[in-house]
């Protein structure tokens, strides 16, 4: 029988406006498949590169408690990541493409990663913003793809979700004590609150193309990969986070950063978009050190996968 | 992409039971060379913190899995004649002769519930 590309389409937007959920092997559309290997690989690289800010306060860490805490940490973020390339990599199994691409277009610049993690984390305090706020912020666009119409997808963020919870309830409690400490200990949090305010309202990606230029929130929509917008996301983590802050009697270094009544919106200073281009492109203050660590770790592994990897052809030789 | 690469990356799905009387549950995918480390990547992966009685690792290449045509044909078969809901309408004609029908507990009775 044969079925026309229209009929393909048809049956395919039917399955996913009825709430389908469409598996790895299951028919799609050319640019389904791309924008979810876009949005997955992005994903997962991040949450690889995400655990290297986290990872330079292991040595460093104030007691063994939150050493053991971070260590876990960024263990979890590790498993994130593979979880998360492996759902990239059944989608890109047809094209003829694998793991291995996936770390040369990091390497190579194609593939991006959130603007998080180009930044630096020079005090314990920002060791706090991240877990309490970055993963918060995760957490919200995370959860908001849960019902995302792709099958693996939504599985594998089932699974991060779960340990997000202990993330930000890690953050939580280095952000409570430093609050609670000394003022000099007052004093460095809100440092790090100051220099992570812009990243994280960066974070959700612009309200539309107008300050980019470019945006894949629409498509992504109709194709049922999200639920709600970039703005709704941001608006969503004002409302449940900067209470807590100013519960704390820390500050957010924006003057004009208020709840509108009328509206039920928060207004806020817009981050300078030029530079979340900039910084998302390669050019962030830790870009090039964190991409030149991973490369140099990914190649010191080489031997590994040869080694490994050649052994069944030796075995099949003899 | 080389030989070398494609001959290292194979897929394993994983498996597993939370409880001895629990049942078997896939968790997951993931790449590994052998089974052996495919074993030890499934217990780093996915059982950091979580309770497991038993892991299975097999490879996918190894399993039968439904087309999506298969899955269609499936889902459109009228099974109500192998099923409780077939006989719903009994319960109706028992009132009529004053009797209430027995339920699926009262069927199974005699055991320990």
């Amino acid at each position: 029988m044969v079925i026309s590309l229209n009929e393909r389409m048809d049956h395919f937007m039917n399955r996913i406006n009825s709430g389908e959920k469409i598996e790895a092997d299951d028919w799609m559309p050319d640019d389904y498949r791309e924008a979810l290997i876009r949005l997955i690989s992005m994903h997962g690289i991040s949450e690889i590169m995400g655990a290297l800010p986290e990872k330079e306060w292991v040595p460093k860490a104030p007691s063994i408690y939150r050493k053991l805490a971070i260590m876990a940490k960024v263990q979890d973020e590790m498993g994130h990541g593979q979880l998360l390339l492996r759902v990239a990599e059944d989608l890109m199994e047809p094209l003829g493409r694998n793991r291995d691409d996936i770390m040369k277009d990091l390497f190579s610049g194609k593939l991006k990663f959130h603007n998080v993690f180009h930044m630096k984390a020079p005090t314990w305090g920002d060791a706090g913003v991240i877990a309490w706020l970055v993963d918060g912020a995760a957490i919200i666009s995370q959860t908001m793809m849960l019902g995302t119409s792709y099958g693996p997808y939504g599985r594998a963020l089932k699974r991060i979700c779960a340990e997000e919870v202990f993330h930000a309830q890690h953050g939580e409690s280095i952000i409570m004590a430093l609050a609670e400490g000394t003022k000099e200990q007052r004093t460095l949090l809100q440092d790090s609150i100051n220099r992570w305010w812009s990243s994280l309202l960066m974070f959700f990606g612009p309200r539309t193309n107008a300050e980019t230029g470019h945006s894949n929130q629409d498509q992504n929509m109709r194709y049922k990969l999200r639920t709600k917008t970039n703005e709704q996301l941001r608006q969503e983590f004002l409302t449940k986070y900067v209470p807590r802050v100013w519960a704390l009697g820390l500050t957010i270094p924006d003057s004009t950063l208020k709840f509108d009544e009328e509206t039920s919106e928060w207004q806020y200073q817009q981050p300078d978009w030029e530079e979340f281009k900039s910084i998302v492109t390669g050019h962030g203050p830790k870009s090039k050190e964190r991409l030149a660590l991973r490369m140099r770790s990914y190649e010191m592994n080489s031997w590994v996968r040869e080694a490994l990897g050649t052994s069944e052809v030796s075995n099949v030789a003899r | 992409m080389s030989h070398k690469d494609s001959l290292f990356y194979e897929v394993y799905e994983v498996f597993s039971k939370k409880t001895d009387t629990s049942s078997l549950q896939h968790q997951f995918s993931l790449l590994a060379p052998n089974q052996e480390l495919a074993f030890v990547m499934a217990k780093e992966n996915f059982f950091r913190r979580e309770q497991v009685a038993d892991i299975w690792v097999v490879k996918r290449d190894h399993i039968k899995r439904m087309s999506q045509e298969e899955k269609e044909a499936m889902k459109h078969l009228e099974k109500n004649y192998r099923e409780t809901k077939g006989y719903g309408y009994l319960k109706k004609k028992w009132r009529q002769y004053e009797q209430e029908q027995l339920t699926e507990k009262d069927i199974m009775g005699g055991g320990e519930g």
